[in-house]
């Protein structure tokens, strides 16, 4: 008894005692605290930061659903597809032209560009303070992440005009970084700020042949010399489109269109940047991106959203090999021996989409192919014409039609010319999420969507509203755009 | 040790010693006689309980001493003699009856703060799970939200909501034991569950206080004989109310209308009614048996219980066991040890939810099987009926397959365990300590078949057709564990003083610890078909692997200093401070720290000499206080990096990322609520009426918000921050009404309304984000907090408001802002309402029970009046699926132009409050009918049979399955929303108890 008495008196005075802050310093468990950096102070820590923005890319609210809305769906080369109910929550309104502030595709594309800015200013952040990565990589990877938010600001203004430059990771106590977070640019300094980046990306990155086989989905020099013509195309300025352009070395077309969008063309010699899917396990590929474009109905295997218009089936001439590597058409047999019956539902589907491995999984082999050297031709040709060198642009723009199975383009004039090689860029380029903004570029819109039995509003539909959600947290800082 | 040992044994071989036999019998002061009184020969340690008439037996000889003693009259000792006629008096349980408050007992008389105290009967006379959901009505100020799908934990709202997103749920103090749940609890067990209501009560839990306190004190042996009882009932249950869907024929003129074509046949073949195909008639039971008694040095109670439950959802089945052990030992007149020991173990196999709202959506024209055997799809043939062929006419799955195919087990084993122990230093000087722990582990797989599946989604797929490097199948396992413990000290001194002056004083230090949940989840593909093939010794499972996850939550810790005063002046004023000071891990290290005080105040009215003659005033008591407590249940306040955001860069060899995903407060702590109170108690009329009524103040002025940073800074985690200011105001009142008639017959009627005052009073126009909530997953939210809500109640719902039906195209039109009515092509944020919460304004319950010789009856009633409940699966309708019959039958078309419904339509409607309704609901609860069996001279010494009647009967406004929905207990989250919602469900029930 005594002894029961003792013990208890000395458990308890233990713990009377015991009692002290100490006990309450608990190391965290569930995810690695931020003051220990030192775990990610080395050459694979420093690569993560980076590799975490690659790995946004791969994400539903990025680069698939709503993304085809804004960019496809929107535009004259794709119909919201599917079942005539079947909405895709806002894709009958992408295609209709009559989205608002409060529509998903909007709303998701908006935010999760944003979320990969963070992941780039996180990057841009930590990776500096890692002073036992090699400085060389180091280099390299600050490179990448500010090529990849130039790429995302480049979609940014494309979609909304001006947009808030969030340059560093905001301070929640900040009231200059409130301000920062909520007030729009204007477009120029937001493509200022693009080309600012891309400076910078040229000067620390390698060429792609200097990365390994496993990481050529890295951004590269030429990547960011093409991206940066690609940007000054939009902004006109045609010198510069030139100048990157020729820069853009080492790629070459690929000689067979098809096959670019299939298992073997993945990284080929024309890729220039592309996002990298991969189907087996673990498999990191775009989220739903096959699977929500794939063939719906009976005998087929998606939910059949953002397939082909008519329209785009007729831009293609006669002989175009482009066409059936671009349009699934009802009834006919795959590259693979897939049959695709006339029981599906819609009579096109998106080829470029498809993975013939994983069909309809979530996540599959599918690359998409961002910046291809073809585009490269079609932009300089496209600025050597404006600048009244037509005889160099043609060419250029032959290259690009002989790959396809075509003969060299007819028009001469360079108004005839300019019209040849916006067209070429539609049937070249169709699905590769270009349509929408080339039509609002070369101010195309109206006529073309009128053409395919939509309103298109100019003043308005140049650019889509902000997502509702900005504009109420922006409470005044920020206005809408004009129309919506 | 050995003294234990001995004790141990005696437990089980209680001590019998014949003796000479005597009989008498134990009446009260009408003489009827009294059931169940204990006789105690403490001369010779035997004893015996009073059969139904009053009659007892035992052992004595003439003149030892005898101890008759029965709860609720005044313990006698009366030598013993040959023939006996033992009378007792009957005492007022306001002097006796004891409640428990933290870390310590007070009489009832004495308590100076709002306690509710519900006793074993108000706990298990209804027949459900939880006893949390039995209590529902019974407590003034106290709102219980529950769902009747097994196992699911109902969510206690006491004196209102204090928090948007923090932590909502009472703690729960289990003999001692802080907990967050009760499920594992079986009813019987439960002694007395007390409600600790205002904060000059809880200020005494501190940091986790806020939300209430529920402490729950479980059985322990009693009487000097070994008492075995026996309860079994079982009961069928069916869904409380269906919504009538359209049939078939109507489904097809309602779409073909909506698409504008001739798509569906006006004389289908098939009218299937899917809830009935996923449903069945439920049924459960449960089965108690408990053995108890007491000696001189130990009280034993030993309880073992089997629920187990076949849910309406088909294939839904649910089953818990419990065993409890808790004992006392008197070791010595100082030293006190109880031991306490439960074990809950639970085996499910869930479905989804979401089964309801498909086979709400689901079209009738599709057959459950189609006639080659393989499941319904909805494809329409050219025909216009469902075909195997046809093209596909919405998204919806088969609900029998999603059922069928959903493959998954779930087991749960949760123990708990203490030891006390109290000391006596010197007379009116206690020490007391005690330890608990509780160890919970769980366990689940999931299969999926994966190629079946995607075989079933189009009847024209072929197994050849099925990629060769998609699964065959999926088997996810899961297992979670942790092991929380906590342990308290504490001494406790009471002393009269010149017999005025009674001074309690208690102070005492407590550490807890919420352990890492330990969780792991790995998923295979490939396995075996047959399950029990799945875990095979000898084989390297490695390459099938698609998944493993392995996590270990931050453990969580407290550390806290407690003391308390309590000092009552000639028996009728009464003051009780309080104070704690608690530290908890949750937060940086200079906001570790937080204190919270309290007082209370009380007068007994009733004893004052100016009182003495008033006649027809039994008590009259007026009390008031104020406390300060804390929530810290709120997300770790500490930056963190994400990971496992990687991917390939162009080969097979996976990158892995990282980044940060947060932002962080650093000065982030306590969220305080500070509240005033007041309160009455009042006996009337010779005891017959008892009555309470409460007033309170309550203001949470550094709310925390689980808030959103601003969409530009690209950062989607949550962070909690100090934000906002919520006031709860309002008022309780209970009465009850207790008379004898005769002796055989006697009544009561109880009632109890309370009614509380949300409202967001500020919130800082800081960085951060507006939430919004209640989504419907088609883009649509219904529930916002931001600036825009000051004034307005938590869970409020902000939508577009209807306008009604534009007679001349059938369109849906709303109100803009500016009070024109449009379609909702135009409408823009800016037009959104506040149109009302999920939160009730009042809460009410009326009891009323009847005593008849052996016959008994209650009945307990519930009702909400104020809440708005949002009709989800009907706002989320999309193209092809089904509508509710009322619908189908009128709506607007150009012959008929004058309909309240609009034309059909296929787009996704917005969140407006056309699909708004009211949540008020009166429902019965409960009817119990009982009859106790008149047993003599046998083993068996009471034995009552009963019928239950469980929710029989409910008066609403809501046109579908049930306006209580739990949802997942988050007021921005589904709760309020039907959507994947259980239907209420009413349940008959035959039970009977036996004791030995």
């Amino acid at each position: 008894m005594k002894k029961i008495l003792i013990s208890v008196t000395v458990l308890s005075v233990y713990f009377f005692s015991g009692c002290s802050n100490d006990f309450l310093d608990v190391n965290q468990t569930e995810n690695i605290s931020t003051a220990d950096l030192a775990l990610l102070n080395n050459d694979e820590g420093a690569k993560s930061f980076v590799t975490s923005v690659y790995n946004k890319f791969l994400d539903w609210n990025m680069t698939s659903f709503s993304w085809n809305g804004m960019s496809s769906i929107a535009s004259d080369d794709a119909d919201k597809g599917s079942s005539p109910g079947d909405t895709g929550t806002d894709k009958d309104l992408m295609d209709a032209l009559t989205y608002n502030a409060s529509s998903l595709s909007v709303g998701e594309v908006f935010e999760a560009n944003y979320d990969g800015i963070n992941r780039c200013n996180q990057a841009l952040y930590y990776i500096p303070q890692l002073d036992q990565a090699d400085a060389n990589l180091k280099a390299r990877l600050i490179g990448e992440a500010k090529f990849l938010r130039a790429f995302m600001y480049f979609t940014l203004v494309k979609c909304y005009g001006g947009v808030p430059i969030v340059d560093h990771i905001p301070n929640p106590s900040s009231e200059e970084d409130r301000v920062m977070q909520l007030t729009r640019k204007s477009k120029a300094e937001v493509y200022a700020f693009i080309e600012q980046d891309l400076n910078d990306a040229i000067a620390a990155l390698p060429n792609k042949a200097a990365y390994p086989s496993s990481e050529k989905g890295r951004a590269s020099q030429g990547a960011a010399y093409a991206l940066l013509a690609k940007v000054s195309l939009y902004q006109q300025k045609w010198q510069q489109v030139i100048d990157n352009c020729n820069l853009v070395s080492g790629y070459s077309l690929s000689p067979n269109y098809a096959t670019m969008f299939q298992l073997a063309g993945e990284n080929d010699n024309e890729s220039i940047f592309e996002i990298q899917g991969v189907g087996s396990t673990p498999a990191k590929g775009v989220q739903g991106y096959s699977v929500s474009q794939g063939a719906r109905g009976a005998g087929g295997w998606g939910w059949g959203f953002n397939t082909p218009t008519l329209s785009l089936v007729n831009a293609y001439e006669p002989g175009d090999v482009r066409k059936d590597a671009t349009i699934i058409f009802a009834g006919t047999t795959l590259y693979d021996g897939r049959v695709v019956p006339t029981t599906v539902e819609n009579p096109r589907y998106n080829y470029k989409c498809y993975s013939s491995a994983y069909t309809d999984a979530w996540e599959t082999d599918t690359n998409i192919k961002y910046l291809r050297y073809a585009e490269v031709l079609l932009m300089k040709a496209e600025a050597l014409n404006e600048l009244g060198q037509t005889s160099a642009a043609i060419p250029l723009l032959n290259q690009v039609r002989n790959r396809a199975g075509l003969g060299g383009t007819t028009a001469l004039s360079q108004s005839d010319v300019r019209v040849a090689i916006w067209k070429e860029r539609r049937v070249e380029l169709a699905f590769e999420h270009d349509r929408f903004f080339d039509l609002v570029r070369t101010g195309q819109a109206q006529a073309a969507l009128a053409a395919d039995g939509k309103t298109f509003v100019v003043g308005k539909h140049e650019v889509f509203p902000l997502p509702q959600k900005f504009i109420n947290q922006a409470n005044g800082l920020s206005n809408q755009n004009p129309g919506y | 040790m050995k003294n234990i040992v001995v004790v141990l044994l005696l437990l089980f071989f209680p001590t019998l010693i014949f003796s000479q036999s005597i009989s008498g019998k134990v009446v009260d002061e009408k003489g009827a006689a009294l059931i169940g009184a204990n006789i105690v020969n403490t001369t010779l340690s035997t004893s015996s309980v009073t059969d139904i008439d009053g009659a007892f037996k035992l052992k004595a000889n003439p003149g030892d001493d005898l101890k008759v003693s029965m709860i609720g009259f005044a313990t006698k000792i009366v030598k013993a003699s040959s023939t006996m006629n033992i009378v007792l008096t009957e005492e007022s349980n306001t002097l006796t009856e004891v409640v428990v408050i933290g870390y310590g007992t007070r009489k009832k008389i004495d308590n100076t703060t709002s306690i509710t105290s519900l006793n074993a009967d108000d706990v298990t006379k209804t027949k459900v799970l939880n006893a949390s959901q039995a209590i529902q009505g019974k407590a003034a100020g106290v709102q219980v939200v529950s769902s009747d799908s097994p196992g699911s934990t109902p969510t206690v709202v006491i004196r209102g909501l204090g928090t948007a997103l923090g932590g909502r749920s009472p703690l729960f103090v289990v003999d001692g034991m802080p907990t967050e749940n009760i499920n594992n609890i079986n009813a019987n067990d439960i002694t007395s569950y007390e409600i600790l209501k205002d904060a000059s009560s809880l200020a005494i839990y501190g940091n986790r206080a806020a939300n209430g306190v529920i402490i729950i004190t479980t059985k322990k042996g009693k009487g000097n004989k070994l008492n075995v009882e026996y309860e079994s009932f079982m009961g069928f249950r069916s869904p409380l109310s269906v919504v009538k869907m359209a049939g078939s024929n109507k489904y097809s003129y309602y779409t073909n209308a909506a698409l504008s074509s001739t798509t569906f046949s006006q004389d289908q073949p098939i009218n299937t009614d899917w809830f009935k195909e996923i449903t069945r008639t439920g049924n459960y039971s449960q089965n108690n048996i408990s053995i108890s008694g007491a000696s001189e040095s130990v009280k034993y109670f030993f309880s073992l219980g089997y629920y187990d439950e076949k849910a309406v959802l088909k294939g839904l089945d649910y089953s818990r066991l419990t065993f409890r052990n808790n004992n006392e030992y008197t070791i010595s007149k100082k030293l006190k040890i109880n031991q306490n020991f439960s074990l809950g173990y639970t085996h499910s196999t869930p479905k989804p939810f979401s089964a309801f709202t498909n086979a709400y959506k689901q079209s009738p024209i599709v057959p459950v099987y189609f006639p080659s055997g393989q499941y319904g799809v909805s494809f329409v043939g050219d025909n216009g009926f469902a075909s195997p062929t046809g093209s596909s006419f919405n998204n919806v799955g088969n609900p029998v397959a999603q059922l069928n195919f959903f493959d998954e087990q779930q087991k749960s084993i949760l123990m708990q365990g203490g030891l006390k122990l109290d000391y006596e230093i010197v007379k009116g000087l206690k020490f007391t300590s005690q330890f608990n722990g509780e160890y919970y582990s769980w366990k689940n797989y999931n299969f999926e078949d994966t190629k079946a599946i995607w075989l079933a989604a189009d009847p024209t797929r072929v197994e050849a057709n099925y990629p060769a490097t998609s699964n065959q199948n999926l088997l996810t396992k899961g297992k979670v564990d942790y092991f929380n413990w906590n342990l308290s000290n504490y001494f406790t001194y009471n002393k009269v003083f010149n017999n005025i002056h009674d001074v309690e004083l208690m102070a005492g230090i407590e550490a807890s610890t919420i352990g890492s949940r330990d969780n792991t989840a790995f998923s295979l593909k490939n396995v075996n078909s047959n399950s029990n093939y799945w875990s095979l010794s000898g084989v390297d499972y490695a390459s099938n692997v698609t998944s493993l996850t392995n996590s270990l939550s931050n453990e969580r810790r407290l550390n806290s200093y407690f003391g308390r005063f309590q000092y009552k002046l000639m028996n009728k004023y009464l003051l009780t401070g309080t104070i704690r000071r608690d530290g908890s891990s949750q937060f940086a290290k200079d906001y570790r720290w937080g204190t919270f005080p309290s007082f209370g105040i009380g007068w007994i009215i009733s004893k004052e000499d100016f009182m003495a003659n008033v006649k027809g005033i039994n008590l009259l008591k007026l009390r008031g206080g104020w406390g300060k407590l804390g929530n810290q249940n709120v997300p770790l306040n500490r930056q963190s990096f994400t990971s496992g955001l990687n991917t390939y860069l162009g080969g097979s060899i996976l990158y892995t990322g990282t980044t940060v995903n947060s932002q962080v407060d650093p000065s982030l702590s306590w969220e305080v609520t500070q509240e005033t109170s007041a309160g009455l108690d009042f006996e009337l009329l010779n005891r017959k009426l008892k009555g309470t009524f409460d007033v309170y103040n309550k203001n949470t002025n550094n709310l925390i918000l689980d808030t959103r940073p601003y969409i530009t800074s690209g950062v989607s985690n949550s962070s909690p921050a100090h934000v906002g200011e919520v006031s709860n105001k309002g008022y309780e009142i209970a009465l009850r009404w207790d008379d004898k008639i005769t002796d055989k017959l006697s009544y009561f009627i109880g009632g109890n309304f309370s009614t509380n005052k949300n409202r967001l009073e500020s919130l800082k126009n800081g960085t951060l984000a507006p939430l919004q909530g209640g989504g419907l997953g088609n883009g649509q939210y219904t529930k916002l907090l931001d600036n825009s809500s000051i004034g307005q109640p938590l869970g409020s719902f902000y939508l577009y408001e209807y306008a009604g039906v534009d007679s001349a195209t059938g369109a849906m039109l709303y109100y803009k802002a500016d009070g024109t009515t449009a379609t909702q092509g135009s409408l823009v944020e800016a037009d959104r309402k506040y149109v009302g919460s999920i939160l009730p304004n009042s809460t009410y319950g009326i009891s009323l029970g009847v005593n008849y010789q052996n016959f008994d009856l209650s009945v307990d009633t519930y009702g909400t009046i104020g809440s708005k409940v949002y009709n989800g699966k009907k706002a989320q309708r999309f193209s092809g699926e089904n509508i509710e019959d009322g619908v189908a039958t009128n709506f607007w078309t150009l012959n008929n132009t004058s309909s309240t419904n609009p034309g059909a339509f296929n787009q996704v409607p917005v969140a407006s409050t056309y699909y708004l309704e009211s949540g008020d609901f009166l429902r019965v609860n409960n009817i119990t009918l009982g009859y106790k069996i008149p047993v003599k001279n046998s083993v068996i010494t009471a034995a009552r049979i009963y019928f239950n009647a469980i929710n029989p009967f409910i008066v609403k406004k809501f046109s579908g399955f049930t306006p209580e929905l739990n949802g997942d207990g988050n007021p921005y989250g589904s709760q309020g929303v039907e959507l994947d919602a259980y239907p209420s469900l009413k349940s008959f029930v035959f039970g009977v108890n036996l004791k030995f």
